[in-house]
């Protein structure tokens, strides 16, 4: 199929930008509806407790007050969860966690919301609570869920590690510890809806997962498919919150009882009480390595809080065990990751899914490997570095575009400048400087699961093509990256590519936003729809011009003869003679990538049908009398298979670059603790360090014009890089993130 | 958002102390906002009267007069770190104002509410005090003048009177000498000081430290001076080790208010750890 | 006006259009320039004056809208990202954000630009530590603020262009 020259690789202007930047877009809390109730949810201010009664008369006189819904008002099936499904939308018998939901108002203003949430009396009787996984596996642990405190366990052996070990020349073996993380996308959780005329249910939502929310949400009210429609709002960022259910089951069950338009908008308080954190890891790691700094043996032992319900608890785990190891050979594998229950917040899908924590650790093992062995950091990485036709530790043998190498070669001339100008760059006595790398691997999708995509691709008499996507564009960049797929496709421009995206009336599914999934399984839905109705346009063309089909192409809205371009038809001309023989204008496409299941056992399997590789460099200077941080300078490189809009892959890896500073230095979420942004800090534009983006493209086979994605690996090498700089500029280690202030001076003042 | 409270906008200090004194206990007075806005939000002002304070001349303007340098109490933030007469006379001021909050807090915060506000790690308060700063109240009875260490009680506790205001600050002026205010944050902006101080300092003529004020923040309940530290400091030519031995001095101070605490883990090596950067330039410059 | 109000009648400008409004006492100037005059560019990130998405000029100065009363406003004028560009279609900076990508989701955009405008109009040539500083009241997500400064850089790098 011919390319269309311009329409990948080339940083055209993001479609719905010009919108953002005039105030336009319209965010969820932006639309204006015709009297609208607003809801707030009463939210358990105890970690465990048994609800005894929820008395809400009270509140429900209370002036503005429509009503008030607990679980007895919820007409299908009270459960909610991508995964699995152990999480009610308004709580029946007990609170898991503060903030579960008991009860919603509906209100004619936010203050009278407010104030009859306020009223709602809920007697509770409380429990013991766990707020450890490790006492959450004891015997005697108070039980969270019925089925037990352990979620899930996912085993991944290779080989046999524990003999390997003592054929190694040195071994490592540490512990560390991540800590809960808020995703502090700029635009709260937020949602509208109304009730059409032919009495559907629209939901209007901030969101990555539209079709999710649409079956959810007709289970939660046991109606059927058609009375849902789930339109995605403008959405200000997810980074794996906004895949669960979080507004749109309240506004749904709010639309279903009282026909009126609703809005449910979050205070950036609620978003801290409500939605889902990044998982908190422990993990034990140790490593062994021959003489040569080959990597022999790796066993790991993980456990991963989860929190009061599942939410995404299970592909965490999966994901961590998988990725436990790095962008590395490893001969011999043993990891065991427990994902257990907790009565912390819901920890669920956050940049990576336990991907950015078991890099800290993997990482930070590679540079005590190098040290042992007296070998460069950057050496031993390069060792190690998976290849094409390397097996990874759940059997898989990897086929192409194993780009980890030429992601290291690419910083190595930055590296080794920056390590012999290190020492003699301190300018004061209280600062000293180090440098350090992350490596990673990620595979692209869902873990070792169906995770398909579809999409339509449509053209009209005029010749005017559009393409109808459920992918939801949470900032991302997907809906320009799509347009361009299809464009591509076409061989037309992308902005002649009409869309309609996010709408599940109008849209097909195309999976949810997350997994760095895509750029590679939505848009190979894309490409696969455009070259199906190219196939119908050429089809026509052969029967008009007597020419064979290899000899045709599509460029610029017509279909052209290759050994001579100016004989060429209209796309116009030939949709309206498909249609005059009844052949289909509108054709779906679908993709699905090849993977096979793991073992419940061994873990084997192919998990992922391609992986993204990284590495970044990170310079650093350290006041060793304060231990304040300063990130002076990361270099990234990404293989991304292919850069379909080269600015932005730069930005998601310099949006990468600023959530790992975060992640490594200053963020965390303490429970019952941290409640606004007064007390979570994210890093602000003074905190950024110079950031030098390279694109390595090692091109995927099986990817749209060779792309995988950049989401998620885009951060994950940061915070190990920079922890791996601090160890250089210290001496000393720090395994437990955030190395904050207090950490890094203790670390600073521990140095020999 | 609070529907109960009222609005009241004085246009002079005589309308706004003549409200107090009828309305002080009820009112909270509104300068930048930057404090008050938030418990508006979270509930937790008490107030039955919003009082706006900004359209009051008395409480505005930056002038050395025969008194020293007076700052209204109403100036923002953003207008002290662009004065050139701040500039000039408090530069250590000035330091602290340029990294006060974000740029949009400094463009509505005063020095007047930061005062009042009484926080520990109210970013103005070691400046004033190491220019030994005299407050002005004005209240019902007419003028009050206390040096602004005294303006703090405790953590958010005031020692202003419910009926009164603070009208403007006397600072001694400094001009030319050393004078540095640093901060430890958990991150570069936007973050509420873990440790901070100001210091100024001039050496005599053979080099010793023959002047010098200096005052910790963020560190005890309210920012206090440490004369122990300019004793001990004063007199002496500066090295390492008379350096180290005067943040060593300052954080046993801090023990000696506050007590130790979980965060005495951290503060004690950061307060000494801090203390040699900000005189660090004085021992270099030998 | 020493008579307290529970309900506050104010006269200002906005985007260079004189408006009367009756607001509450309590109520802050972000609520009234999104409620009540729908001007829904400025957003409420957490409405504590941390995020910057709110942001605004007051007397063409960047302020969090959502650390003001909407009392306040009476008889200042204020500008919103909705009348950023003035007559014209598009505001320099504008065609800077998007020439440059420097929008993804485009929640913190309205704010960015508002301190954006602000900064340039003081510092009209700033270094990349000067933007960043001028920038710092503004949490971005998404972007890591790079592409955001560059955009910031290029449109002082016309203005200059344009007076030599």
């Amino acid at each position: 199929m011919t390319e269309k020259v311009g329409a990948i690789g080339s940083s055209i202007p993001r479609r719905g930008a010009l919108d953002r930047l005039t105030g336009a877009s319209m965010f969820s809390a932006d639309f204006r509806l015709e009297n609208p109730l607003a809801l707030r949810a009463v939210r358990s201010p105890h970690s465990h407790a048994r609800v005894l009664r929820i008395d809400t008369e009270e509140a429900s006189r209370m002036p503005g007050v429509a009503r008030i819904f607990t679980a007895r008002d919820i007409p299908g099936k009270n459960l909610t969860g991508i995964i699995n499904k152990d999480r009610p939308l308004l709580v029946e018998d007990k609170v898991r966690f503060v903030g579960d939901p008991v009860a919603l108002v509906a209100a004619e203003t936010e203050e009278a919301a407010e104030r009859a949430a306020g009223a709602v009396n809920v007697l509770y009787e409380v429990l013991p609570a766990v707020y450890d996984p490790a006492d959450a596996l004891a015997n005697e642990a108070p039980l969270i869920h019925e089925k037990g405190n352990l979620l899930f366990r996912r085993r991944v052996v290779r080989g046999d590690a524990a003999s390997a070990f003592s054929s190694c020349a040195v071994v490592v073996e540490e512990t560390y510890r991540t800590s809960f993380l808020e995703h502090c996308y700029l635009e709260p959780d937020a949602g509208a809806g109304w009730v059409d005329a032919d009495g559907t249910l629209v939901i209007i939502a901030s969101t990555q997962n539209p079709h999710y929310d649409h079956s959810e949400v007709a289970a939660l009210l046991g109606v059927e498919d058609g009375r849902i429609r789930i339109i995605q709002a403008a959405t200000g960022g997810g980074f794996g919150s906004k895949l669960d259910l979080n507004m749109q089951g309240f506004i749904g069950l709010a639309l279903y009882h009282l026909q009126r338009p609703v809005r449910c908008v979050y205070s950036r308080e609620e978003t801290f009480i409500a939605t889902s954190k990044r998982h908190a890891l422990i993990m034990e790691m140790k490593t062994g390595a021959g003489k040569d700094g080959r990597l022999h043996a790796m066993k790991c032992r993980i456990l991963c809080d989860t929190g009061a319900y599942g939410s995404y608890g299970i592909a965490v785990a999966s994901r961590a065990a998988v990725h436990a190891g790095g962008p590395y050979e490893i001969e011999h594998v043993d990891t065991e990751v427990l994902c257990v229950y907790t009565n912390n917040p819901v920890a669920g899908a956050m940049r990576g899914f336990g991907t950015p924590q078991v890099a800290f650790a993997h990482e930070s093992q590679m540079d005590l490997l190098a040290e042992k062995l007296g070998m460069d950091p950057f050496e031993i990485r390069r060792r190690n570095a998976l290849r094409v036709g390397s097996v990874t530790a759940t059997g898989q043998k990897l086929e192409a575009s194993v780009g980890i190498g030429e992601c290291l070669d690419a910083i190595k001339e930055s590296y080794e400048k920056a390590r012999s100008a290190r020492s003699d760059r301190g300018d004061s006595p209280f600062t000293c400087r180090g440098v350090g790398i992350g490596a990673m691997w990620y595979g692209i999708g869902n873990t070792g699961m169906q995770n398909p995509s579809t999409a339509q691709v449509e053209i009209d008499l005029d010749g005017a093509v559009t393409l109808y996507t459920g992918c939801a564009d949470i900032g991302q960049g997907s809906t320009t990256v799509l347009a361009q797929i299809a464009a591509g496709t076409l061989g037309l421009a992308p902005d002649e590519i009409r869309m309609i995206v996010a709408d599940t009336k109008l849209t097909t599914n195309a999976g949810a936003t997350s997994a760095s999934r895509q750029t590679y399984i939505s848009g190979n839905a894309v490409r696969d729809a455009a070259a199906k109705l190219v196939d119908v346009l050429l089809t026509e063309a052969v029967d008009l011009m007597k020419v064979p089909k290899n000899s045709l192409a599509v460029e610029g809205g017509f279909v052209v003869y290759k050994g001579d371009t100016d004989r060429r038809i209209a796309f116009s001309k030939l949709a309206a003679r498909a249609r005059r023989k009844g052949i289909p204008l509108r054709w779906q496409g679908y993709f699905d990538p090849v993977t096979s299941p793991l073992n419940p056992d061994t873990g084997h399997g192919e998990p992922y049908a391609t992986y993204a590789y990284a590495c970044h460099l990170a310079e650093v200077t350290v006041d060793i009398t304060t231990g304040e941080v300063t990130v002076d300078r990361v270099v990234a490189a990404h293989d991304v298979g292919r850069a379909i809009h080269p600015e932005g892959v730069v930005g998601q890896i310099c949006g990468g670059v600023a959530m790992g500073v975060g992640f490594a230095l200053m963020e965390e979420f303490k429970p019952g603790v941290t409640a606004s942004f007064k007390d979570y800090h994210i890093p602000t534009a003074n905190d950024m360090p110079e950031v030098v983006p390279l694109i390595v493209e090692s091109s995927e086979p099986t990817g749209p014009f060779g792309a995988k994605g950049v989401g998620e690996p885009a951060l994950i090498p940061t915070a190990p890089a920079v922890l791996n700089a601090l160890s250089d500029a210290l001496g000393k280690r720090i395994y437990h993130l955030p190395a904050n202030l207090e950490r890094v001076l203790e670390a600073a003042n521990k140095r020999g | 958002m609070r529907s109960d409270v009222r609005y009241v906008r004085p246009s002079s200090l005589g309308e706004a102390v003549g409200f107090l004194s009828d309305h002080g206990p009820e009112t909270k007075p509104l300068a930048g906002g930057t404090d008050l806005l938030i418990s508006i939000r979270s509930g937790e002002l008490k107030a039955r009267y919003v009082m706006d304070v900004n359209r009051i001349p008395e409480l505005k303007g930056i002038a050395m007069t025969g008194e020293g340098l007076s700052i209204g109490a109403g100036t923002t933030i953003a207008e002290i770190a662009s004065s050139e007469t701040v500039k000039r006379l408090a530069p250590v001021l000035r330091k602290s104002c340029l990294s006060f909050g974000s740029p949009q807090v400094r463009n509505a915060a005063t020095i007047g509410g930061n005062i009042a506000n009484a926080s520990p790690s109210a970013d103005t308060f070691p400046p004033l005090i190491v220019h030994e700063t005299i407050a002005v109240l004005s209240g019902p009875d007419g003028e009050r003048r206390i040096p602004v260490e005294e303006a703090a009680a405790g953590p958010y506790k005031s020692n202003v009177g419910s009926r009164e205001l603070i009208v403007r600050f006397i600072l001694k002026p400094s001009e030319g000498r050393f004078f540095e205010f640093l901060k430890i944050g958990r991150r570069k902006t936007l973050a509420i000081a873990r440790v901070s101080m100001a210091v100024l300092a001039e050496k005599d003529m053979r080099g010793a430290v023959g002047f010098i004020r200096f005052c910790l923040g963020s560190s005890t309940p309210v920012p206090c001076r440490i004369v122990e530290v300019e004793d001990f400091l004063t007199g002496k030519i500066l090295n390492e080790a008379v350096v180290a031995e005067g943040g060593r001095l300052a954080a046993e101070k801090m023990i000696e208010i506050s007590g130790r605490r979980s965060t005495t883990v951290y503060k004690e090596p950061a307060v000494k750890g801090l203390f040699n950067r900000l005189l660090y330039p004085m021992v270099k410059n030998d | 006006m020493i008579e307290p109000l529970k309900t506050v009648p104010i006269s200002f400008k906005v985007n260079g259009r004189p408006v009367s409004l009756e607001v509450g006492a309590g109520e802050t100037a972000l609520h009234a320039i999104r409620e009540r005059l729908q001007l829904t560019g400025a957003k409420e990130g957490c409405g504590i004056g941390e995020c910057g998405a709110c942001t605004i000029l007051v007397n063409a100065k960047a302020v969090n809208a959502c650390l003001m009363l909407a009392a306040q406003m009476d008889g200042t004028s204020i500008r919103t990202v909705e009348g950023l560009a003035g007559g014209g279609s598009i505001h320099p900076l504008q065609k800077a954000f998007l020439d440059h990508h420097a929008v993804q989701c485009g929640f913190c955009t309205p704010g960015l630009l508002m301190s954006a405008a602000a900064l340039l109009k003081e510092h009209p040539c700033p270094d990349r530590r000067t933007i960043a500083d001028g920038l710092s009241g503004n949490l971005c997500r998404c972007t890591g603020y790079r592409q955001i400064f560059q955009a910031v850089e290029a449109v002082a790098q016309g203005e200059k262009e344009k007076t030599q």
